[in-house]
C-alpha cells in the first residue's frame, strides 16, 4: 500500500514536473516574442526620434523678414517740372527740395524696404531697415538695442531714427498720412532726424509712464546741423502718459535737440507733442495727435527763429476703414527772406483729408486730398490741389509697431 | 513718531513683498489670484471687453510691464500684433522672453487646430493651433499648474502655500467640473456656427459640432457670398445657434438669424467680457447660454 502510494506519488510529480517545465518553456516562447517586439518597436522609435536634421542647418535662427511695398497714383495741378523747383520760404529754396515719395503725376515707386528683425543674444536685439528707392539704395535703420540691462534702462547704437517728438521715430508707412508734416520737412527733410549715434533710456518706477531719453548723434542732417566734424548733435527727451477711464489715453512729451549747423553755430529745437486716444471698441477709435516744433539758429550773419505744428485727427471707423483730417503750418518764420521780396511768405499752410481702406492688416489702400499753400513757384506763391492714391502693404514677418 | 515709521516701514516691504504679476487676459489672471493668494499683485493687460487679437499697447501699460516679476501669458500667437513692442518697451530684463519672469501657458496646452500649412492667404491663421484654449473649463487645472510652478520657481520661500493653494483650487474645480457636465449632459442641441474660431475648445469638450463661421476667413470681415453660403448651410443642417462674441459687429448675424430663424447667442471669450466676476461665473454663463 505504502509503495503504492510512493508510486503514484513519484509519477504524479514528474507528471507535474513535466508540466511545469512546459509551461516554464511556455513562458519563455512568450517573453522572447514579447522582446523582440519592444526591441522592433524601440529601433523604430529610435529612428523617429533621433536627429535628422541637416547637419549645419541655422534655419531656426533666421531673423524675421518684411518687404514692404509703397506706391503711388498722383493727380496734381502742377507739371512734374514746375513742382520740382518748388520752394518754402526760410525754410528750403528753389531746387533744394528733396522728394524721395511721390514726386510725379501719375505712377510712382516709392519704396520696397526690408525690414529685419532678430533677437541676437540674451543681451541685445538687431533691427535694420533697408530702404530701396528706384536708383537707390539706403540703410534707413541698422542698430542693436539691449534686451536685459538693470534699472530699466536701454541703450541704442547704431543708425536710427531719434525718438525726439512724436512722429520722428516712426516710419513713413506707419503714418497716419502720406506726407511729411511741413514743420518736420523744413526742419530735417525727408528722412527726420536720423543718423548714427547711442541713445540711453529710463522707465521711471511709477505707476504713471515717465520715460527718460538721451541721445548723442553725429548731427549730420545739413537742414539744422549738418557741422559733422565730430559729433555734434545731443537730443533728450521726457514722455509720459495717463490713462483717463478705460478707453481714453493720453500721451504727451517734451524734446530738445542741440546741435551745430553748417556755420559752425548752435542750433537748439524744442518740441513739445501731445496725443489723445479714445477707445470706441475693439476696431474703432478717435485719435487727435499734435506737434509743435521750435528751432533757433545762430548763423554767422543772422538769428533765425522759426516755428511750425500739426494738428491731426483720426476716426478709425471699424478695421476697414478709417478717416482722417490734418492741418499743418508755419507759425514763426524770423529769417532771411529777402530773395522772396515781393512775395507773400505769410500763411504757409496745407489742408489734408484722408480715407484708409484696410482690407487685411497686413494692406492698406489710402485716397487722400491735399491743399498745399506752402509752396511757392518760379518766383510766386502757388497754391497746389493733389488727388492721391496710395497702396502699402508689408509682407512676412513684420513685428507690430509701437503705440 | 518712531512707531508710526516703523510700521509704515513694515507696510512697504509687505507691500513690495508682493510678485507682481502682469497678465494678458483676465482668465488667466484669475487664475493667478487663486494660485498665488496675497502672494501675487495680478495686474490684467488686455481688458476682456476688446478683441484679445488687438489690444491697444498703450504706454501705461508699459509702465506696469517695467514693474513686474512675471508676466503671464496666453500665447499660440493671439498676442503677437500687440505684446511685442511693449515687452520691448519696458526695459525689465525679468520678462524677456526666455528669462524667468516669462510664461507662456501655451507651452503647456494640446493645442487643436494645427494647421498643415501656413499662408496668410488663408487670412490671420495661427501657425500653432487655435490660441482660444481658454474657454475650455478642463484647461483650467492645466493653467492652474503651469502658474504654480512658475510662482514656486520666483518664490520658493513660500512652496508650501502654493501648493496647498493649488490643492484646494483643483478640488474646488473637480467638485465644479462635475456639476458643470452634469449641465452639459441635459444639452442635446449640438450644432452651432460662430463669428470667429472662438469656441472649438468648448465646443470639442462637449461634443458640440461646428458648421462654419460667418467671417469667412480668420480677420476677414464678412462678405455677402459667404454669408448667404452660411445661411444655405444652417437651413441645409437645421442649425439653430448663432455664437457671437461681445466684440464683433452683430449685424451679420442678426441677418443671418432673421433669414434662418436660427437664434444668436452672445457668449464670452474670457471672463469678465459678460461681466462674468469669477471663473465659475464665466463657465457657468457659457453653459446657460449654450444649454437652454
Amino acid at each position: 500500500m505504502k509503495k503504492r502510494i510512493i508510486l503514484s506519488l513519484l509519477i504524479a510529480s514528474s507528471l507535474f514536473a513535466d508540466a511545469e517545465i512546459d509551461a516554464i518553456k511556455e513562458q519563455l516562447q512568450q517573453q522572447k516574442e514579447a522582446t523582440l517586439v519592444m526591441s522592433t518597436k524601440l529601433s523604430s522609435l529610435e529612428q523617429k526620434n533621433t536627429n535628422q536634421s541637416a547637419s549645419f542647418s541655422q534655419n531656426a535662427y533666421l531673423p524675421d523678414m518684411a518687404l514692404i511695398l509703397n506706391m503711388s497714383a498722383v493727380s496734381r495741378d502742377v507739371e512734374n517740372s514746375e513742382y520740382e523747383k518748388a520752394a518754402m520760404p526760410g525754410f528750403i529754396d528753389e531746387g533744394e527740395m528733396n522728394f524721395p515719395f511721390n514726386k510725379n503725376r501719375g505712377f510712382n515707386l516709392n519704396y520696397a524696404e526690408v525690414a529685419m528683425h532678430s533677437v541676437v543674444d540674451p543681451y541685445f536685439e538687431a533691427f535694420a531697415n533697408f530702404h530701396l528707392h528706384p536708383n537707390e539704395f539706403e540703410i534707413g535703420e541698422a542698430y542693436v538695442q539691449t534686451t536685459s540691462l538693470p534699472y530699466s534702462l536701454r541703450v541704442k547704437a547704431g543708425k536710427f531714427k531719434s525718438s525726439f517728438g512724436r512722429i520722428n521715430k516712426k516710419h513713413q508707412h506707419s503714418w497716419n498720412f502720406d506726407s511729411q508734416p511741413l514743420i518736420y520737412k523744413t526742419l530735417f527733410g525727408p528722412d527726420s532726424i536720423s543718423d548714427a549715434g547711442v541713445q540711453l533710456q529710463w522707465i521711471a518706477p511709477t505707476d504713471t509712464y515717465i520715460m527718460f531719453g538721451i541721445e548723442a548723434m553725429q548731427g549730420t542732417n545739413g537742414r539744422s546741423f549738418g557741422d559733422d566734424s565730430k559729433n555734434n548733435l545731443y537730443i533728450a527727451y521726457l514722455k509720459s502718459s495717463i490713462d483717463i477711464g478705460d478707453d481714453l489715453s493720453v500721451l504727451g512729451g517734451l524734446s530738445y535737440a542741440h546741435g551745430k549747423n553748417t556755420d559752425r553755430k548752435p542750433t537748439d529745437i524744442y518740441g513739445v507733442d501731445l496725443t489723445l486716444r479714445e477707445q470706441l471698441g475693439s476696431y474703432s477709435s478717435l485719435i487727435w495727435q499734435s506737434e509743435f516744433l521750435q528751432r533757433n539758429k545762430e548763423l554767422t550773419s543772422q538769428r533765425d527763429r522759426q516755428a511750425g505744428l500739426y494738428s491731426e485727427l483720426v476716426y478709425q471707423y471699424n478695421n476697414n476703414y478709417s478717416f482722417g483730417a490734418r492741418y499743418d503750418c508755419i507759425t514763426k518764420n524770423e529769417t532771411d527772406l529777402s530773395a522772396y521780396s515781393g512775395v507773400d511768405t505769410d500763411n504757409l499752410e496745407r489742408y489734408t483729408a484722408k480715407i484708409d481702406y484696410k482690407p487685411f492688416p497686413m494692406s492698406r489702400l489710402r485716397l487722400s486730398y491735399t491743399y498745399d499753400r506752402s509752396k511757392v513757384i518760379g518766383g510766386e506763391r502757388k497754391d497746389i490741389n493733389e488727388v492721391m492714391l496710395s497702396l502699402n502693404i508689408a509682407a512676412g514677418a513684420h513685428g507690430a509697431h509701437d503705440y | 513718531m518712531k512707531k508710526i515709521l516703523l510700521l509704515l516701514l513694515a507696510f512697504t516691504t509687505i507691500v513690495s513683498a508682493a510678485l507682481r504679476v502682469e497678465t494678458t487676459y483676465s482668465t488667466l489672471g484669475a487664475i493667478t489670484e487663486e494660485i498665488g493668494g496675497d502672494l501675487v499683485n495680478v495686474h490684467v493687460l488686455g481688458s476682456s471687453k476688446y478683441d484679445p487679437h488687438f489690444i491697444v499697447p498703450k504706454p501705461s501699460l508699459l509702465a506696469k510691464l517695467r514693474r513686474a516679476d512675471l508676466l503671464i501669458m496666453n500665447g499660440g500667437g493671439l498676442e503677437l500684433g500687440w505684446l511685442p513692442p511693449l515687452i520691448r518697451g519696458a526695459n525689465n530684463a525679468n520678462i524677456q522672453n526666455g528669462a524667468k519672469g516669462f510664461l507662456d501657458i501655451s507651452h503647456y496646452i494640446p493645442m487643436i487646430d494645427v494647421p498643415t500649412s501656413v499662408s496668410r492667404g488663408f487670412g490671420d491663421v495661427h501657425a500653432q493651433g487655435n490660441p482660444h484654449y481658454s474657454t475650455d473649463p478642463y484647461m483650467v487645472p492645466i493653467i492652474a499648474r503651469a502658474i504654480m510652478a512658475k510662482l514656486l520657481e520666483l518664490d520658493p520661500d513660500h512652496e508650501q502655500r502654493y501648493h496647498s493653494n493649488l490643492e484646494k483650487f483643483s478640488y474646488r474645480w473637480q467638485k465644479y467640473l462635475e456639476k458643470l457636465d452634469a449641465k452639459m449632459k441635459q444639452c442635446k442641441d449640438k450644432k452651432v456656427v460662430q463669428y470667429h474660431e472662438l469656441f472649438n475648445y468648448f465646443l470639442k469638450r462637449y461634443n458640440y459640432k461646428s458648421y462654419g463661421n460667418i467671417e469667412p476667413l480668420p480677420g476677414i470681415a464678412p462678405s455677402s457670398k459667404h454669408t448667404i453660403a452660411l445661411i444655405n448651410s444652417i437651413k441645409k443642417n437645421k442649425i439653430k445657434l448663432i455664437l457671437q462674441d461681445v466684440y464683433h459687429e452683430k449685424r451679420t448675424a442678426k441677418f443671418i438669424a432673421s433669414k434662418t430663424g436660427a437664434k444668436v447667442i452672445v457668449i464670452p471669450h474670457d471672463m469678465g467680457a459678460d461681466g462674468s466676476k469669477n471663473l465659475e461665473e464665466y463657465y457657468s454663463n457659457i453653459a446657460k447660454k449654450l444649454c437652454r
